[in-house]
């Protein structure tokens, strides 16, 4: 158990925070034409089915899979942006009903408001979840936050003033602000470059190392799953995508970058990572 | 590359060239009769001007008033009628973007009304109001109305859907969602809308005064009936004017809320 000693102090801790059960989402469009190429349900586009899938607390798991399977949706559920249309959301015991301050949610987009700056950002999350909490307390916390991913200077910046980096920090800091016990990122990284992307791998291990948070993160890269997670869940191709594997990274923290490269153990993994995503991606392309 | 400051002198030295090549051009074929006889010249518009602006806000009774005092009823017509609008167009445009249900029972009758020139609404007005003053205003705000309410609706249905997801996630309700994502969000439409309500008032104005009695509208029929040209000159320069000053307003305003790069 080396890969949660660092993580996890007591043993009451490690039970499931999130338990997804039998969860399904199916589409069902107001479209006035029938759509012929599209498989499955004529009524409705089934994107995931039977979900089943357990997260202890605290931990890092990502999920992958080819682009369209429905990763994005998924974690929407998760977040309660959409309702499933069958199965459960349990988070601590509890069937969810909608969205809460319990999860932080991370767009690819960022999805700052651009009429608002940054730390007037992070307020409007503050002044949305703790309504009573006095202006000077939202100000206060809002800083600390923009502290914690080294954007203090930019506070009073606009959105279009910061570089993709800089506003997909100021996305984690909002999402963090509200003290969520539960982070979903959806493809967070994706549109960044090379080397913000590191830095920003970098910053968010270390925030979640301080934060007692438990990470859900959808990526398509192969290497950040292997770098971030304890846990890998892959996803088949859709529609009626399933999760076809989940495999435990057991690979000891800190990872330095270019050290866990030559593991065995993370070769291996990647191995089979590469052959999974290549067959379901070959799925997806002769379908469509 | 030009100095800016060079190609800036040089701009505002072709227009002024420009202008008095018009107004040369404009003398000479009045002067001439090459038109029609009687027409009134550049210089005689331009004393005309002069005496009208300066003394703007004098009253003699209804067919003798300042330029600026019948300017400024047109204002205050279009102001009030304007307001009345917008204060109406907003919050019903938001939610024809919100709901389907209002959406589709709203939406046949903004297309079937917003075609009508708003002066087919002046002998309603009349009958209904008794009023000319009253009158006026409704027909501005008939006028107002369709611009800023499709904009905004517009607006509401093509919100990046990423704001409405943030709210959400945070538990938002729907005034908070309401008063601090879609309204900041939809501004750009809403000035828009407002922009395109504003020039289209101004443009109403003007003939449905005609018919109304006072202001600028009236103005210029009241110098018709006196044969004089020159003073309905006038008026078309006042009105071009203080339309263009109201467009850039909104101009103005619209680019404090340009969120783009
Ligand atoms: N609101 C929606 N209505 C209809 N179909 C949708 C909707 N959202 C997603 N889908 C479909 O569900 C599938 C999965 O989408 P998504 O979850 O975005 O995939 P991923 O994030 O894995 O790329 C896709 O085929 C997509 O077209
Ligand atoms: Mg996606």
């Amino acid at each position: 158990m080396n890969k949660k000693s660092s993580k996890i102090s007591t043993s009451i801790e490690n039970y499931s925070h999130l338990e997804l059960a039998n969860l399904g989402k199916i589409f069902f469009k107001e479209k006035k034409f029938i759509d012929f190429r599209s498989k499955g349900n004529r009524r409705g586009f089934e994107a995931i089915k039977d979900i089943n899938l357990k997260i202890e607390k605290n931990t890092f798991v990502s999920i992958i899979g080819p682009s369209g399977c429905g990763k994005s949706t998924l974690l929407n559920l998760i977040a309660g942006l959409q309702a499933p249309t069958s199965g459960k959301i349990i988070i601590d015991g509890q069937a969810i009903k909608g969205p809460g301050p319990d999860r932080g949610v991370i767009f690819q987009n960022y999805a700052l408001m651009p009429w608002l700056t940054t730390i007037q950002n992070i307020e409007f999350a503050l002044n949305t979840v703790f309504p009573a909490k006095t202006k000077a307390d939202v100000k206060e916390r809002a800083r600390k936050y923009l502290r914690m991913v080294g954007l203090e200077k930019a506070s009073n910046k606009f959105p279009k003033e910061l570089s993709g980096g800089m506003k997909q920090r100021v996305a984690i800091a909002r999402a963090l602000s509200i003290n969520p016990n539960m982070l979903l990122m959806d493809e967070p990284f994706g549109a960044l470059d090379a080397l913000t992307r590191s830095y920003l791998q970098d910053e968010l291990l270390s925030i979640w190392r301080k934060n007692k948070v438990t990470v859900v993160l959808i990526t398509h890269s192969i290497e950040e799953a292997l770098l971030l997670s304890d846990k890998i869940v892959l996803m088949s191709s859709g529609p009626s995508a399933i999760i076809s594997e989940e495999i435990s990274v057991d690979l000891e923290r800190p990872r330095d970058r270019e050290k866990i490269e030559q593991d065995p153990r993370y070769l291996k993994i990647k191995m089979r990572l590469e052959k999974h995503l290549l067959r379901e991606t070959r799925a997806v392309e002769e379908v469509t | 590359m030009m100095n800016k400051a060079i190609s800036t002198r040089l701009t505002f030295a072709v227009a002024i060239l420009s202008l008095l090549i018009f107004i040369i051009l404009w003398q000479v074929i009045a002067q001439q009769g090459l038109l029609v006889k009687n027409f009134p010249g550049s210089f005689k518009t331009i004393a005309s001007l002069i005496w009208w602006v300066s003394d703007p806000f004098f009253d003699n009774g209804p067919n003798d008033l300042g330029i600026g005092t019948n300017l400024l009823i047109s204002l205050r017509r279009v102001l009030i009628g304007y307001s009345l609008a917008v204060l109406v167009a907003i919050p019903l445009g938001v939610l024809m973007g919100m709901s389907k249900l209002a959406q589709s029972s709203l939406n046949p009758y903004v297309q079937l009304l917003k075609p009508v020139s708003p002066l087919a609404w002046l002998p309603v007005g009349l009958f209904v109001f008794r009023n000319s003053e009253i009158t006026g205003i409704f027909v501005i705000f008939i006028t107002s109305i369709w611009p800023t309410l499709i904009n905004t609706a517009f607006g509401v249905a093509s919100i990046n859907p990423d704001y409405l997801r943030v709210s959400k996630s945070l538990g938002a309700n729907k005034s908070i969602t309401i008063r601090r994502v879609i309204l900041p969000a939809i501004m750009p439409n809403i000035l828009a809308g407002m922009r395109i309500s504003m020039g289209t008032a101004w443009l109403v104005i003007v003939a449905a005064e005609m018919l109304l009695g006072t202001g600028i509208g009236y103005f210029i029929w009241n110098e018709w009936n006196n044969l004089s040209l020159e003073n309905i000159f006038v008026a078309i320069i006042i009105i071009g004017f203080t339309g263009f000053i109201l467009d850039q307003f909104f101009g103005f305003l619209q680019d404090k809320f340009d969120y783009s790069i």
